[in-house]
């Protein structure tokens, strides 16, 4: 199977000038699109709430207090305007720990693509330029991974491992190198039998400089993509493995285990899982959208 | 043909191959399946047990066997069953197919037409409003779509029926909460792929003849999508196993992904092998029979 | 485009091979009970789960029963007496029939046992009738059950294992015993099984009690709870158990359901790590005892479903002594008691637990042990292999975990201080954390003598050494919640049971 991820941007090599004109011709395509810019600006949000989680958030998310356990949401009679959008089981304030839940779901989400990159990126090189045995072994590694039924594969491995942070961010990592692995490799080749690169061999530059100035310009567009959408991909897998019973275990909560601890109670306090479950709908709506519409402004044949 | 044909059955099996090394060394170092089977008997009881059944042999040596049991089909006994792995994995696989089946089934019948649609009215609210419609089901967790529809449809409407499988009724939330996990994909391939025959001269040409405008988009825009969607296809079946995992514990339907779940906490190893290996099987497979279309379909790679 | 079509087609008919049957009406004369699993065997003597035995004990029947008052009641035995302090004769109960029609004679019991005891089967269940040596059939009314030692818990054992056909088994084999076709003497009989899915059952018309009220028992296998809610609200299932205490609220004024909830021997602890600091000395022992507001908890996140404990042993075991009495709830006294011991200034602790339903409730205690100085960091696993390793096999120096001990429905203090205290190989927890002294021999002086009075003082002794050495914050005994449609009629047990003979429809 070697069609590659879907449909990557056409390979061409852009030289200087003109690719300073793409760029401002992509931006205005980006712009053009309001639900790219809906996205955009819930992203921003949601960064902005991680970032300065300590100082936006209206309670320490961690504080529990027995006697407002269960408090509705402001609107609803019994509310509070101290807990605006209720408490958990505890009395800790959901809107509190949904805030801290962005940073942490957010770290989670691209750390994991941060490893996803490392190795497939990797891979990918060695792929496409070592070739042959080498080449085989590796792209077999990636039909072996791709066989495999990821979800199954990241519950056994931290059924193995253990919870924690750094576990459940290197299996997330493990699911989803190998589109990374594809694109490079499948420049790497492209490059390869273009006449420019003998010429630059000829006149005696070395191998990183042509890695550097013409191969990672033209994965740049695809891996972008690839990373936003991985992120959203990253954070619902973290919350498919809380639902299945293996989270973090720590004190500060995902966005996903929210949702998976929230959910026993939704018939009696529904609040405690939907508005995590909102926090994850709209940041991967607005990664999804944000992404889709990088895809084509910075796809050259569409528009 | 024959040649590549040979080659790719080749790999078919080194990935098999693969796919049970991962399993195998990930359930060794879980933990000592002993232990959760017979908790509180003393630890003579386990070492003799540990014994019984080889765990205490170099690892090479326990997968060595392990590869040539499983050449013959023998996965050996459920630790917890105490039946063959491989029937238990086998009577729960076609359920896990039907649902995986009818969900993608499902995502085809709404993403064509909506596909289609999109790109047509390109940019238009209809465009969006698919887009933003169509990508809320991909942008939560399966498990919580599950849920809302079970007290949706379920709870609060009271049509149909909360799990199970033992009605035709029972199938339709799971099927439609895993199909809102597909869907957003396929809509996207389609409509890429009917953006860029739209304005093609044949496209003009049968206009100008005077077909009516929609045959020639959907029976353009099919043709061309063919190919994407045949490739994606293969990728998404293994992403749907996946999602049915889920699927099956929410609406409580006897499946495999619920087996190796749990097989995978009781540290059950055959059933987790034979259920992992089966899995990947049927992956490789589904991706081979895609890759024969793909060729068969596409004259330009006959050549390669 | 044709082969696209084709190719599609024969996929379709491939899974379709897969489809479920015809619609089955929820009958009024059927019961729908769901629980969170299957066991992985119906045969009754090779599983050591609790959903097992909920299955089990409506089709298979045992020597002694046990009525709603938690009493002993004859059952495939009518009598019964002790010979001596290590041999006891049963009368059995004439005229019991399997539900292949062949009638249970002694060599049945005979066999039952004996292929528990035989270790060539590799029962999970040996280490609960590890005391008994022999099984002798005297005359076609007669057994007689010989122990090696003094068993004072064997009476207890017998409420709990069944007795099945040994001619049956011969000719089908343990296998298919186990999964096609298990016979028993039970009030249900066997129809069949769907993995995972549904046990379906069927009354036995010539059951020596009679017959049950319902003609058709199905026991589902639901995963999820949300689910489980669901299903009951909307009476796709009449019964469901471990309804969590945050649920009953609404769940007892819904016009579907009711809730029946009675106390259990389940009981809940923290067990201490006494190995290593803080928690080898003992005031910081017992100020962790101090700190925790129990009654609170029990109120506020249990909905009082919950009786505050003074050790592990239950209320309802034999050898409970009522004298001894729980810790109150005093943050100053804990924190006089921490300085006393070297930690003016508080210290600090990880906890850890596995018991996910009481994951709020670990929560909040781990927030009043912080407040009292003692600053914990709770830690929760999934109760996988990984928290397996962790815990059980490599004993690793923690400060303590959550733990929870019901045993097996044994109403004896033997059942839950041997496991938990008891340092010889096999004790649970005994093994890594309790370094009590002399306690190992009381232990053992309890449970090698029949002679009950003297085993109520020595358990007496027990727990007001427990209570003042405080191996473990001790908590609670919890209640079994159920939830029920109001179609049915059936009450909660003391001993987690769901004898379902005793479920009718409710009278309108």
């Amino acid at each position: 199977m070697s069609i590659g991820t879907l449909a990557p941007p056409t390979v061409t090599v852009h030289e200087g000038a003109a690719r300073g004109a793409e760029r401002s011709r992509t931006w205005r395509k980006l712009a053009r699109n309001p639900a790219a810019i809906v996205g955009a600006l819930i992203l921003l949000t949601v960064i902005g709430a991680a970032v300065f989680a300590p100082y936006v958030a209206p309670q320490d998310p961690a504080r529990q207090s027995l006697i407002r356990r269960f408090s509705p949401p402001v609107w609803v009679p019994g509310g509070s305007t101290a807990y605006l959008l209720g408490t958990d089981q505890v009395g800790r304030d959901i809107l509190s720990r949904i805030i801290h839940g962005a940073r942490i779901s957010l770290i989670v989400g691209i750390a994991a693509v941060l490893v996803s990159l490392a190795v497939g990126v990797t891979l990918g090189l060695l792929s496409g330029f070592l070739q042959g045995r080498v080449d085989t072994m590796i792209m077999t590694v990636v039909d072996v991974t791709l066989s495999f039924p990821q979800l199954l594969l990241a519950l056994a491995f931290v059924a193995a491992l253990g919870p924690s942070l750094t576990t459940i961010i290197v299996v997330l990592g493990l699911t989803g190198w190998e589109r990374y692995t594809r694109v490079v490799r499948a420049e790497v080749l492209a490059l390869r039998e273009k006449d420019f690169v003998e010429a630059a061999r000829a006149m005696g530059a070395s191998p990183t400089r042509l890695l550097l100035r013409h191969l990672l310009p033209n994965t740049f567009s695809s891996i972008i993509v690839m990373s936003t959408l991985q992120v959203a991909q990253a954070i619902l897998q973290e919350a498919a493995l809380s639902f299945l019973g293996v989270g973090t275990g720590s004190a500060y909560p995902t966005w996903g285990q929210m949702i998976a601890l929230g959910r026993d109670f939704v018939s009696v306090a529904w609040w405690l899982p939907t508005f995590p479950g909102l926090a994850i709908l709209l940041t991967v709506l607005a990664i999804n959208l944000v992404g889709d519409r990088l895809r084509d402004a910075l796809d050259p044949r569409v528009g | 043909m024959l040649i590549p044909l040979v080659r790719r059955v080749v790999r078919l099996v080194v990935v098999l191959a693969g796919v049970s090394l991962v399993t195998f060394a990930i359930l060794h170092v879980s933990g000592d399946p002993v232990s959760l089977m017979m908790p509180e008997a003393p630890e003579a009881d386990r070492v003799a047990l540990r014994q019984a059944m080889g765990f205490n042999e170099a690892l090479p040596v326990q997968f060595a066997r392990f590869l040539a049991n499983t050449a013959r089909g023998n996965f050996g006994n459920s630790f917890f069953h105490r039946e063959p792995a491989l029937p238990l994995v086998l009577d729960r696989m076609p359920t896990t197919l039907l649902l995986t089946v009818l969900a993608m089934g499902l995502s085809l019948a709404i993403a064509l037409p909506i596909g289609i649609l999109s790109a047509v009215r390109r940019n238009s609210v209809f465009d969006h409003g698919a887009t933003v419609a169509v990508f809320l089901g991909t942008s939560m967790p399966v498990f919580w779509t599950g849920i809302m529809l079970i007290l949706l449809f379920a709870v609060q409407l009271r049509l149909l029926p909360v799990s199970g499988w033992e009605s035709w009724a029972a199938l339709v939330l799971p099927t439609l909460t895993l199909a809102t996990f597909s869907t957003p994909l396929l809509l996207r391939i389609v409509r890429s792929s009917m953006l860029e025959v739209i304005n093609l001269d044949y496209v003009r040409t049968a206009r100008a003849k005077g077909v009516s405008e929609w045959i020639v988009i959907w029976h353009h825009a099919l043709v061309n999508a063919a190919l994407p969607l045949v490739t994606v296809a293969g990728l998404q079946f293994g992403l749907l196993l996946g999602g049915a995992v889920i699927t099956e514990t929410v609406f409580a339907v006897p499946g495999v992904g619920r087996l190796i779940v749990g097989a995978i906490r009781q540290l059950d190893f055959p059933i987790v092998q034979a259920g992992v290996f089966l899995l990947a099987l049927i992956v490789v497979l589904v991706n081979f029979t895609v890759d024969l279309l793909y060729i068969y379909l596409n004259p330009q790679i006959r050549v390669r | 485009m044709k082969r696209w079509v084709l190719v599609t087609a024969a996929l379709a008919i491939a899974a379709l091979a897969a489809a479920p049957p015809a619609v089955h009406a929820q009958a009024k004369d059927t019961l729908v009970v769901a629980l969170v699993s299957h066991p992985p065997t119906l045969d009754p003597h090779m599983h050591f789960e609790r959903v097992g035995i909920l299955v089990n004990i409506n089709m298979f029947d045992s020597l002694i029963h046990r009525n709603t008052k938690l009493e002993f009641e004859p059952s495939l035995a009518t009598s019964w007496k002790a010979l001596s302090d290590t041999q006891w004769e049963f009368k059995l109960r004439k005229g019991v029939r399997f539900h292949n029609g062949a009638t249970m004679t002694p060599e049945d019991v005979k066999y039952s046992f004996d292929r528990v005891i035989d270790q060539t089967k590799k029962s999970p269940q040996y280490g609960n009738i590890r005391a008994i040596k022999e099984v002798r059939v005297v005359n076609p009314e007669t057994v007689h059950i010989i122990t090696d030692k003094p068993f004072p818990l064997l009476l207890e054992r017998l409420v709990f294992f069944p007795i099945v056909p040994k001619k049956h088994i011969e000719a089908v084999g343990d296998q298919a015993f186990g999964t096609t076709s298990p016979v028993g003497t039970g009030p249900w009989k066997f129809v069949e099984w769907k993995r995972d899915q549904l046990i379906r059952l069927e009354s036995f018309d010539q059951h020596w009690r009679g017959k049950p009220a319902f003609k058709h028992l199905v026991i589902r296998a639901v995963p999820e709870i949300a689910t489980q809610v669901a299903e009951v609200k909307t009476g796709g299932v009449d019964i469901i158990r471990n309804v969590s205490a945050d649920i009953v609220p609404e769940l007892k004024i819904h016009p579907q359901a009711y809730i029946s909830s009675t106390p259990i021997l389940r009981v809940h602890f923290i067990e201490l790590d006494m190995r290593s600091a803080p928690f080898d000395k003992k005031a910081v022992r017992q100020a962790a005892n101090y700190a925790v507001d129990k009654q609170t908890i029990i109120q506020k996140l249990m909905a009082g479903l919950g009786k505050q404990a003074a050790t592990t042993v239950q209320p309802l075991a034999f050898g409970f002594d009522p004298e001894v009495k729980p810790y109150p709830y005093d943050p100053k006294k804990a924190k006089e008691l921490l300085a006393q011991a070297g930690y003016p200034n508080g210290v600090d602790i990880t906890l850890h637990s596995a018991f996910i339903e009481y994951r709020p409730v670990f929560e909040a205690l781990s927030q009043m042990l912080t407040e009292a100085g003692i600053r914990t960091t709770p830690k929760m696993w999934d109760p996988g292999p990984a928290w397996n390793k962790f815990f059980q096999h490599e004993g690793k120096a923690t400060n303590g975990y959550y733990g929870s001990w019901g045993n097996y429905s044994v109403f004896d203090a033997d059942a839950v201080l041997h496991p938990l205290y008891h340092t010889e190989p096999g004790g649970w927890i005994g093994k890594w954390y309790t370094r009590v002294e002399g306690l190992d021999k009381l232990i053992d002086a309890g449970r090698s003598s029949v002679d009950q009075p003297k085993r109520k003082r020595t358990y007496s002794q027990i727990q007001q050494m427990i209570r003042e050495e405080a191996p473990a914050i001790f908590l609670w005994t919890q209640y079994d919640t159920l939830a029920i449609s109001k179609k049915v009629q059936y009450a909660a047990r003391g001993d987690e049971w769901l004898w379902l003979f005793d479920a009718k429809p409710a009278t309108r």
